[in-house]
């Protein structure tokens, strides 16, 4: 084939000897920074005679003559052309396009040009991460794609991202598929170096269904960087650092505030004053500036990258070193990532490539994000004890749950460490023309060690955290997976308009695993220094240890069509069939297709290409995606439940055999029917670019895992606990608009602005358990839960009392109909409850929707300005229409409070919102929405400015580049929520948005160097 | 040329069929690693036993019966750290629950898992064959009828299925059951259990015949069957394995709730619990711990003796003050905090100050937590056992079925003179109805702190009257939670006027 190409190339050659040729020769530069730009296409226009540049920039191109035209085209340029006269030396340089049409686009199992894609995909490129240096890669999506909410699960070091493509689609895990450069990757973003990444494609729509019954969340595709074939071996250095800080203190009362307020609420109740003397009480402890600290983050990154003709690499490493704002080194996240990349072609017909991940992480922790956590207990403890009472038997009595939180911090001793190595080995064979064969193996294997130590001590009587024993607890486990993918694409182009592709293939993958762990007392000198089994001498029944193992396994097989006519024509379908381990074998397998089909209408005869639009693309996609993220073998019954009771003359544990989950043979996949329309156009020169979706998900058969069922069938036994069932169904349907703008001025100024902006309307429509909703969350102590997923709701929303003000006068209160179910009689300055269902009762029938933690609108607003050396950017985002509730005040006489209170009622006129304050029972405090508080904000999350020293500067210390700037991260956050950070959420779908004093995200200044040489 | 294209026919024949053929779905079946699953189980006596184990398990969640019994009847307060803490135990304490309410759902939920275990090993019964099977099936027989009794205690009529477990469906064909059939079904699991259970429990805590008797004897005089109660319960009281503790060389009443006199002589029945393992709020049914007492501690206590608590349970100034004078009764029952507290030097924390359901200045003596290394959450785990069926209880339930049951006077008042002077309380030569008070009398004296009040109460038709805001026969029974009617898809009917 090749040689009758290579013929018929020197045929023609010496066919043109007759002409009057000459040779010319040049270097091809980037317009914007001057680099030389290999692998530049020139070829002379209308023959076939063609070269590329070297990696210097450098082309030479023989037999051209007079009048000749040559063109210049590189992927991501503008494509330029060179009418030849006489001269023998061209040097011409490129201009970037932002067009960005062109470029490629990863789909799964295959990539797709921009302008063909007919599904909804959203991506952020190199430059995105670069310009936010997200410690987590996931916060990079974060108001820079439209549709996509990333919410951090806190600001401690180290924490996930919890990331939701269009909305929340079910009730248990809602986290989409994370494919890392092919393979499935289940370590979490936090796990992945940001600057490793080349690219982020997010595929919200019926498109991923090649993905199958894995991809009903959407899917991630993370492309990682590579090097590039002819490049001169580029080393780049990194380094940032900075201090964090929190961006917010809860305002609680001072110790005379407190004390006023306290005296105030025992002598309603006709108690004794606590303080009869308030006067040297001054302003107290303020607990919130015992907590927070400053603390520092570092990060080092290093990469080399380069090639030759027929291999590329790419090297990385990187280290990042993150103290917590509470806590410190008790809770700090360290990660070392190290990376190599490494492509060659072994012959015109096979290349390989490979690359490997490895990571390692270490973190503390500290107790957050839950009642009785650190900033719980800050904002509970009274402002009348001094910081070094570490027991709090002799002062004023605060519940069991409410400890000294600094004594917590000194108490809490953990280390987690989790080694990572990950990779794919690819080998790609076009065996016939056309044709292309591609084999992967990818892999990940993970060890984690986990080590906690609770020392014995005593923080008072009765209080949950004293302990009488020490106990060490380690936990070792070893996660695996491989991913084998095979499969075959056929490319052609037929009859000069019919340019289809066709991919056929198959995916076996498997993820098996054990842990290990146990629990001792009797640590040697009550010290984490000898936490271990080894120094541990206790006995008894807790010296536990257990084990565990896994397999579960998913094999697939799909095929994919695209097919486009004359670029105008735009369709794709595809069909996936999995068979999962999941399900039971009459269930276990099931097919997922999808079609989708574009319109490219600027590639019309009757459209005017001199008018404003240069491109505009009409596409709809529609198909059915599966999830199967549920629990195990919940289609057999296992006797792993509970069966230990105490026997014989010692009183001694036995252990015996006990049915767990009630098993349901009938569970299948979750399916999810997804319809998107949309429209991509660019206009004005493609400065601007506009890309608007609508799409309406629906979520059938939702997998509910331990769904309430009648307890005659014995779940409440336990160690036991409800099937799991097909029993829901949710929708999700909303507007994506995005519109981007970019523009280079001559004089080098660049601007670009990104705006995007989504709705969300989210409900459920079936709860098929009887009782047609399903709850979930927690609120205070020994309170029904607050949450629910119920037919007609937002998944979440809050269920609870409606307030109707304050009871003003006694009067008042008996006109109205009695509250005393709800745990005691009413009384002038108690919170009035509404009658809902008008029973002339307040009883638990009268709770109803108090608002949900799903924001209806959510946006983006991104700006970049660049002009001589230098360069700045904003990010920000907002959250519109959630609610959250306020959950960290603890329900006790004798905790502080939040200045609000200062505002209570006092008597008949002095106030409608704040009840009054007393010791006396009162039912203020069960779940109503005076704890319910709009959780909109608006973030401004990064802004960087920075300055790349001019090339004459530098050029003689050998470097090639030299930028430095500065940023501040999470800068500031428009909201009129109360607590510390409006980005609380547990991200459980049922119960997010409950608030036990999140941990609040920190703000931070950077300082940074970026050296490339 | 023609070699190309030979060898691409061949690499695309291979790989169709190595994608078809070799990988077949048989990839995907995997069986549970060391799992064990139900179809391969009851193959030999331990897989008996260890299912045993696991309905034996279910009998520590019964302190919820015990706390609640006690704050819904006239003997204590719901207490807690405020009006509203834990609030579902608080409704019944003012006698104002709802169909909705979390606590009586773990009281319907937990003993119809004992319930449902109970039957995992009565529907595999016929399976293996060994030696001491019979043994085994009549302590399952047993428990579910300890479980049913519970139930229908609570609830009255329920849905039975005396042939094996209940299957997902079930709640919305099976009915409930009317009482009489509930009572029928228990009285025939317990004479399977009194027939064939050894007269000595193989192992402490676990049934012996004498329980099953006991049992049975009560079961008999709730449905006041008074002719088969009595010989029944005389049974246990012939049998001359139990004796009143205290009376004995060596015993002192006063220890009769320390951990001393745990499955003593007096115990007919007792549920074990111990503290060695912790245990969380997110599983209370999971604790080996008894939770009543923990619950039932002193708030913020710190002094002699015992150990901190909730503050829940609180016996009021009416039962401290209902015993006798001179009965060494009040003072193991009910602890006065402010006179232990002068005594002592202790100090401790009040909670809900409520009138109706607050603090009272007493708390549970029997069951309060005793200074012990429990696991944490030490609130949760504390080891003191239930006694359930005490030989004082099966003496006083004697003589009050000889009594009304007209059948011997005599021997009724031996019985009680026999608890009374345990108490250091002198002989009572009443007849009649006199007699039968002066049982009923002793028997809240004898029993309180131990949930027998509110159902004794109930069953001699004197709560209405007794209870502030009981109204018969409303609160005779609990509301079914409301969840379950519509779980079976209102198959079951609410109980009346809930």
């Amino acid at each position: 084939m090749s040689k009758a190409l290579l013929l018929f190339f020197l045929l023609t050659a010496s066919f043109s000897l007759g002409a009057q040729t000459f040779s010319v020769s040049g270097n091809v530069t980037d317009a914007e920074n001057n680099m030389p730009l290999p692998q530049v296409n020139i070829v002379v226009k209308g023959t076939t005679k063609g070269v590329v540049t070297d990696f210097d920039g450098n082309y030479i191109i023989e037999s051209v003559s007079t009048g000749d035209v040559l063109v210049f085209s590189y992927i991501g340029f503008s494509t330029r052309e060179v009418v030849l006269g006489t001269q023998q030396t061209v040097n011409i340089s490129l201009e970037p396009n932002y067009e960005n049409l062109n470029e490629i686009v990863v789909v799964g199992y295959g990539s797709q040009v921009k302008k063909e894609v007919t599904g909804a995909v959203s991506s952020i490129g190199a430059k995105t991460i670069e310009d936010l240096k997200p410690l987590n890669a996931a916060q990079a999506l974060q108001g820079t794609t439209s549709g996509i909410n990333v919410t951090p699960q806190g600001g401690a070091p180290g924490a996930e991202a919890n990331i939701r493509i269009r909305g929340i689609a079910t009730n248990r895990n809602n986290a989409p598929l994370i494919i890392l450069d092919g393979f499935q990757y289940e370590g979490g973003l936090n796990s992945i170096n940001p600057e490793d990444i080349e690219n982020i494609t997010v595929l919200k729509d019926a498109q991923a269904a090649i993905y199958g019954t894995i991809a009903a969340n959407g899917v991630v595709l993370v492309t990682t960087k590579s090097g590039r074939k002819n490049q001169k071996p580029k080393i780049q250095y990194d380094a940032y650092t900075g201090i964090q800080e929190t961006t917010r203190k809860l305002p609680v009362l001072n110790a005379t505030e407190y004390a006023v307020l306290l005296n105030e609420s025992y002598a309603n109740a006709g108690q004794a004053l606590p303080f009869p003397d308030i006067s040297n009480l001054g302003k107290g402890t303020n607990w919130q500036d015992e907590v927070f600290r400053q603390a520092p983050v570092t990060n080092h990154n290093l990469s080399i990258t380069g090639g030759e003709e027929k291999i590329h690499y790419s090297l990385g490493a990187s280290h990042l070193d993150q103290e917590g704002i509470i806590g410190g080194d008790k809770a700090d996240f360290r990660r070392s990532t190290a990376r190599i990349s490494l492509n060659a072609d072994i012959s015109e017909k096979l290349s390989v490539s490979t690359k490997l991940f490895y990571s390692r992480v270490k973190r503390h922790n500290i107790n957050s994000f839950s009642l009785g956590s650190v900033l719980f207990n800050a904002a509970n403890i009274a402002p009348v004890i001094d910081p070094s009472t570490a027991n709090l038997d002799n002062t004023i009595s605060l519940g069991n749950e409410v400890v000294n939180p600094l004594t917590q911090i000194d108490n809490t001793f953990n280390e987690y460490v989790t080694n990572r190595l990950s990779g794919t080995i690819q080998a790609t064979l076009k065996y016939i023309r056309n044709m292309e064969l591609q084999a992967r193996f990818g892999f990940n294997t993970s060890n984690s060690r986990n080590r906690e130590f609770a020392p014995i001590y005593n923080y008072g009587a009765g209080k949950i955290y004293t302990r009488t024993d020490n106990m060490v607890t380690l936990n070792k486990i070893n996660d695996n997976d491989y991913t084998f993918d095979l499969f075959n694409t056929y490319s052609n182009v037929l009859a000069d308009h019919h340019k289809v592709t066709f991919m056929l293939g198959m995916t076996a993958y498997k993820q098996y695993g054990e842990g290990l762990g146990g629990t001792r007392t009797g640590v040697q000198a009550n010290s984490w220094k000898f936490a271990d089994f080894n120094t541990a001498t206790g006995s008894g029944d807790n010296q536990t240890n257990n084990s565990y193992a896994y397999d579960l396994r998913r094999l697939s097989y799909f095929t994919r069509l695209q097919y486009a006519f004359k670029n105008k024509y735009l369709f794709s379908a595809m069909i996936r069939r999995d068979a999962s381990t999941l399900f039971a074998p009459e269930h276990r397998v099931a097919y997922f297709p999808s079609a989708s089909a574009g319109w490219v209408v600027s590639e019309e005869d009757f459209f005017n290409d001199t008018g404003a639009v240069n491109f505009l693309k009409l596409r709809a996609s529609y198909g059915v995606l599966g999830n199967d993220r549920i629990p195990t073998f919940g289609y057999l019954s296992l006797l792993n439940g509970e069966a230990t009771y105490v026997l014989g003359n010692d009183q001694s544990l036995v252990n015996g055999y006990a049915l767990g989950r009630l098993a349901n043979p009938g569970i299948k996949w979750e399916e999810a029917k997804k319809f998107d329309v949309g429209l991509d156009l660019q206009l004005f020169d493609n400065k601007i670019e506009i890309i608007a979706d609508y799409y309406r998900n629906v979520r059938e058969n939702l997998l509910i895992s331990n769904i309430p069922v009648s307890g005659i069938l014995g779940t409440g036994a336990p160690g036991a606990e409800g099937p799991i069932v097909n029993a829901g169904t949710v929708e999700n349907q909303g507007l994506e608009f995005a519109v981007n703008y970019n523009q280079t001025f001559d004089n080098g100024f660049n601007i670009s602005a990104g705006y995007n902006i989504a709705t969300l309307h989210n409900k459920a429509t079936r709860v098929n358990n009887g009782t047609g909703y399903y709850e979930g969350g927690a609120f205070s102590v020994g309170q029904p839960m607050p949450a629910r997923m119920e037919v007609g709701k937002p998944l979440g929303y809050f269920y609870g009392y409606r307030t109707d003000g304050i009871f003003q006068t006694q009067d008042e209160v008996e006109t109205h109909p009695s509250q005393k179910a709800l745990g005691a009689e009413a009384r002038p300055g108690d919170i009035r409850y509404v009658d809902v269902n008008g029973d002339g009762v307040i009883d638990a029938k009268d709770r109803t929707d108090l608002g949900n933690p799903i924001p209806k609108v959510t946006m983006g607003l991104n700006l970049s300005l660049q002009y001589k050396g230098f360069d700045f950017s904003a990010y920000s985002f907002a959250n519109l229409g959630n609610d959250i509730v306020r959950n960290y005040e603890r329900d006790q006489p004798n905790v502080n409070k939040m200045n609000y209170r200062l505002n209570r009622w006092t008597g008949p006129g002095t106030g409608n919102s704040v009840p009054r304050v007393t010791t006396e029972p009162t039912t203020n405090h069960v779940f109503s929405d005076f704890f319910v508080e709009d959780g909109s904000f608006a973030r401004i999350q990064s802004i960087t400015l920075g300055y790349t020293i001019p090339d004459s500067f530098i050029k003689k210390s050998g470097l090639e580049k030299f930028r430095i700037y500065t940023k501040v991260d999470n800068v500031h956050t428009f909201t009129r929520y109360s607590g510390y950070d409006p980005t609380a959420s547990s991200g459980d779908p049922i119960g997010s948005g409950i608030d036990y004093g999140f941990y609040p995200v920190p703000r931070t200044y950077i300082i940074g160097v970026n050296l490339q040489f | 040329m023609k070699k190309t294209y030979i060898y691409s026919l061949l690499l695309t024949t291979a790989f169709t069929t190595f994608t078809f053929t070799a990988c077949s779905d048989d990839f995907v079946e995997v069986d549970p690693r060391y799992e064990i699953s139900s179809g391969n189980y009851f193959n030999s006596e331990d897989d008996y036993y260890n299912a045993l184990l696991g309905t034996y398990d279910i009998l520590q969640s019964t302190y919820v019966n015990v706390i609640l019994g006690e704050i819904a009847s006239d003997n204590t307060h719901a207490g807690g750290e405020s009006a509203t803490d834990v609030i579902g135990w608080q409704q019944v304490d003012r006698m104002e629950h709802t169909p909705i309410n979390d606590n009586l759902d773990d009281i319907w939920d937990w003993n119809f898992a004992g319930v449902q275990r109970a039957s995992f090993i009565i529907e595999n019964q016929d399976k293996t064959d060994f030696e001491g099977k019979e043994q085994l099936l009549a302590e399952t027989r047993f428990l579910r009828a300890y479980f049913n009794f519970e139930l229908v205690k609570w609830f009255g009529a329920i849905p039975m299925k005396p042939e094996g477990q209940f299957v997902l469906g079930d709640e919305a064909i099976v009915p409930r059951s009317p009482v009489s059939e509930v009572y029928a079904y228990i009285e025939s699991d317990l004479e399977y259990a009194v027939e064939r259970l050894a007269v000595d429990a193989p192992e402490t805590g676990r049934v012996s015949k004498g329980a099953a008797q006991a049992l049975l004897g009560k079961v008999y005089l709730y449905q006041d069957k008074f002719d088969e109660a009595a010989p029944m319960l005389n049974l246990v009281i012939s049998s001359g394995k139990y004796h009143l503790y205290g009376t004995r060389q060596g015993e002192d009443y006063k220890d009769l709730f320390e951990y001393e006199a745990e499955n003593s002589g007096e115990s007919v029945f007792e549920i074990q619990y111990t503290g060695v393992q912790g245990a969380g709020f997110e599983c209370l049914q999971c604790s080996e711990g008894n939770v009543m007492v923990g619950f039932s501690g002193i708030r913020n206590y710190s002094g002699p003796v015992f150990e901190s608590g909730y503050g829940f349970n609180l016996p009021t100034e009416e039962a401290y003050n209902s015993f006798e004078s001179g009965d060494l009764r009040r003072d193991v029952t009910v602890l006065d905090i402010e006179a232990w507290v002068s005594e002592t030097g202790a100090s401790y924390g009040i909670g809900n100050t409520d009138p109706v359901t607050g603090h009272t200045g007493y708390y549970n003596r029997k069951y309060l937590p005793r200074i012990n290394d429990n696991e944490g959450d030490a609130n949760l785990t504390q080891p003191n056992n239930y006694r359930a069926i005490r030989y004082a209880d099966v003496l006083l339930m004697a003589a009050e079925a000889l009594v009304r049951g007209g059948i011997d006077e005599v021997l009724a008042r031996d019985y009680l003179n026999q608890v009374r002077e345990r108490a250091g309380l002198g002989e009572v030569s009443a007849s009649g109805n006199v007699l039968l008070e002066a049982i009923y009398r002793d028997r809240r004296s004898e029993l309180m702190g131990e949930g027998h009040r509110f159902f004794d109460l109930v069953r001699t038709g004197r709560a209405q009257g007794t209870i502030t805001g009981f109204t018969a026969p409303k609160n005779n029974i609990f509301p079914v939670p409301l969840e379950e009617i519509q779980f079976s898809q209102n198959t079951w009917e609410q109980n009346p006027d809930y």
